[in-house]
């Protein structure tokens, strides 16, 4: 079982795991977590992506999260995001981090977020309205994606009809892994450009949105250079979409097959915020990384400065010594301390914003359309990455009628958002 | 240092011993009450190393709290008169003889 282990750990890849009979890479995430348990190992080394340790049990990962005396932020995607600048406030460590993140933290608190919620409600019934006459809909695209980024264009004070544009510039970001790709390049550079336009625009005549709040900020005579603010238009871009988008694909792919789960979601809605810290738990979206300072032992793994560490927040996360029934999906679970958004000072800045939005979707949506399955013919597709999950969730569904009395909404972001998802 | 204690939801109580640069949340997770989550680890965005000071002559004689703290406490359900966040406050400065109690989850 040792040998066992160290094999495991040695071909892990989160970028292409194998994925299972059901359509995700959990089948061998859990025969890991067992394998990891049997032989008390909980932190191994992959050679993949130039080498890194991979952090499986969930004591560990939490070690690794509360210690950045020990693990550094210098280093917070693998493989390496193909970004310029520094990504702001994930790729910090403090005293940086914290006077960054001072900055933002009050939009995001609960009350901060909760300006959102009519948008993200009325967007999502305009979504609904667009594509429910057609009686099927891919939800990842046309609902998952969608929401997220157009609050994420309101954060950032720009039209939410180029959220297609920032989904793409995501992809070219974080899977267009090869910063050598000339189309890839082509692309990251239209992206800043974009963002140098938008900063300056925000300079000389500043919005209500956080990205203009950030450039106008001045704590004390500093203020932040124009690297820096490029690092927090990807800051916001990214970690605006990618957690959401995947979390929401997530449940509603768990939706549609699970019907049990769906009535009861239905009959008893108060169920539903204890369903969506569930679904972080059992679907988590991202791995998070760091970097280890000093050549030190962790756990009985002899790291040395400068390595690249994994936390498996995903597999933790089923780590039977912390959760029992770690793989039954219980909405009421509780206590329910999963590391879904990480812990510790980096701890998912938006955490408030995601259940927010993971809410509102999976109430609203199961009003409009209750009875819904996935379209087993075309299938449900996983894509992996340091945020993972459910790229194409198709389903099927009994046509309805769109609302005769819509209002409010980005309309023309929702209009943006239908065009792009025919269009694929 | 002050002496400062914490009554756990268990029912149990424990005594919180910290040291000099330590905020009341390090101090109170230092001395093994992991009850008392601080998801953030002190980054005044999630509310979960939320206390109520049990004295009110005590919870007067904290510093007062700034609009982000109690922006975040009033958003939760369990807000009270008497909450605060521990990780707020400074160990070393807060009152001698300071009795706590863990706020439940929201």
């Amino acid at each position: 079982m040792i040998a066992d282990i160290a094999t495991m750990y040695a071909s892990f890849d989160h970028v292409n795991p194998p994925i299972g009979a059901d359509g995700t890479p959990y089948q061998h995430y859990c025969a890991m977590i067992a394998a990891a348990q049997a032989s008390g190992q909980q932190v191994g080394w992959s050679n993949n992506h130039g080498g890194f340790w991979l952090v499986t049990g969930y004591p560990e990962c939490v070690d690794v999260m509360r210690s950045p005396h020990l693990f550094s932020n210098a280093e917070p995607t693998l493989p390496r995001y193909a970004t310029n600048e520094a990504i702001m406030i994930a790729g910090q460590d403090d005293p940086d981090h914290k006077f960054a993140r001072a900055l933002v933290n009050r939009p995001f608190n609960p009350a901060g977020v909760m300006i959102y919620s009519d948008v993200v409600r009325d967007n999502l019934h305009l979504l609904i309205d667009g594509i429910i006459e057609d009686g099927r809909a891919d939800l990842a695209q046309v609902i998952a994606k969608p929401v997220p980024a157009m609050v994420t264009a309101l954060l950032m004070g720009v039209p939410a009809e180029e959220g297609p544009k920032f989904s793409h510039w995501i992809s070219c970001v974080s899977e267009g892994q090869d910063v050598t790709d000339e189309n890839a390049s082509a692309d990251i550079a239209e992206m800043y450009r974009y963002f140098e336009a938008t900063i300056e625009r925000h300079r000389t005549n500043p919005g209500e949105d956080i990205l203009s709040r950030v450039i106008h900020a001045n704590v004390d005579g500093r203020t932040f250079t124009q690297a820096e603010l490029l690092g927090f238009c990807v800051t916001l871009m990214i970690g605006g979409i990618d957690n959401s988008y995947r979390l929401i694909s997530a449940i509603l792919w768990r939706l549609s097959w699970d019907g049990a789960l769906r009535r009861r979601l239905i009959d008893e809605p108060d169920l539903i915020p204890g369903a969506i810290e569930e679904a972080l738990r059992y679907y988590s979206p991202a791995f998070t990384v760091r970097q280890v300072i000093q050549d030190s032992e962790f756990h009985g793994a002899r790291m040395r400065g400068g390595d690249i560490v994994l936390i498996g927040n995903p597999l933790a996360n089923r780590d039977p010594r912390v959760f029992p029934d770690p793989d039954c999906f219980i909405v009421d679970r509780k206590p329910n301390n999963h590391l879904g958004l990480g812990q510790g000072i980096h701890r998912c800045l938006g955490a408030h914003l995601i259940a927010l939005e993971a809410k509102i979707v999976v109430k609203e949506f199961l009003d409009r359309i209750p009875d819904f399955a996935l379209d087993e013919t075309i299938g449900a597709q996983w894509i992996g990455g340091q945020v993972a999950g459910m790229e194409h969730v198709p389903v099927k569904f009994p046509p309805g009628h769109p609302r005769t009395n819509a209002q409010g909404g980005q309309v023309g972001g929702v209009q943006a958002w239908l065009e792009n998802v025919r269009a694929q | 240092m002050p002496k400062v204690e914490i009554l756990c939801p268990d029912g149990t109580n424990a005594e919180v011993v910290g040291s000099t640069g330590m905020t009341l949340m390090e101090a109170i997770r230092a001395s093994g009450v992991d009850e008392l989550l601080a998801l953030c680890g002190g980054g005044l965005s999630c509310g979960t190393c939320h206390v109520y000071v049990l004295d009110p002559t005590k919870l007067a004689a904290l510093p007062p709290m700034d609009i982000e703290e109690q922006e975040l406490l009033e958003s939760f359900s369990n807000f009270s008169e008497r909450s605060r966040l521990s990780c707020q406050l400074d160990f070393a400065s807060v009152p001698d003889g300071l009795r706590l109690e863990l706020a439940s989850a929201d």
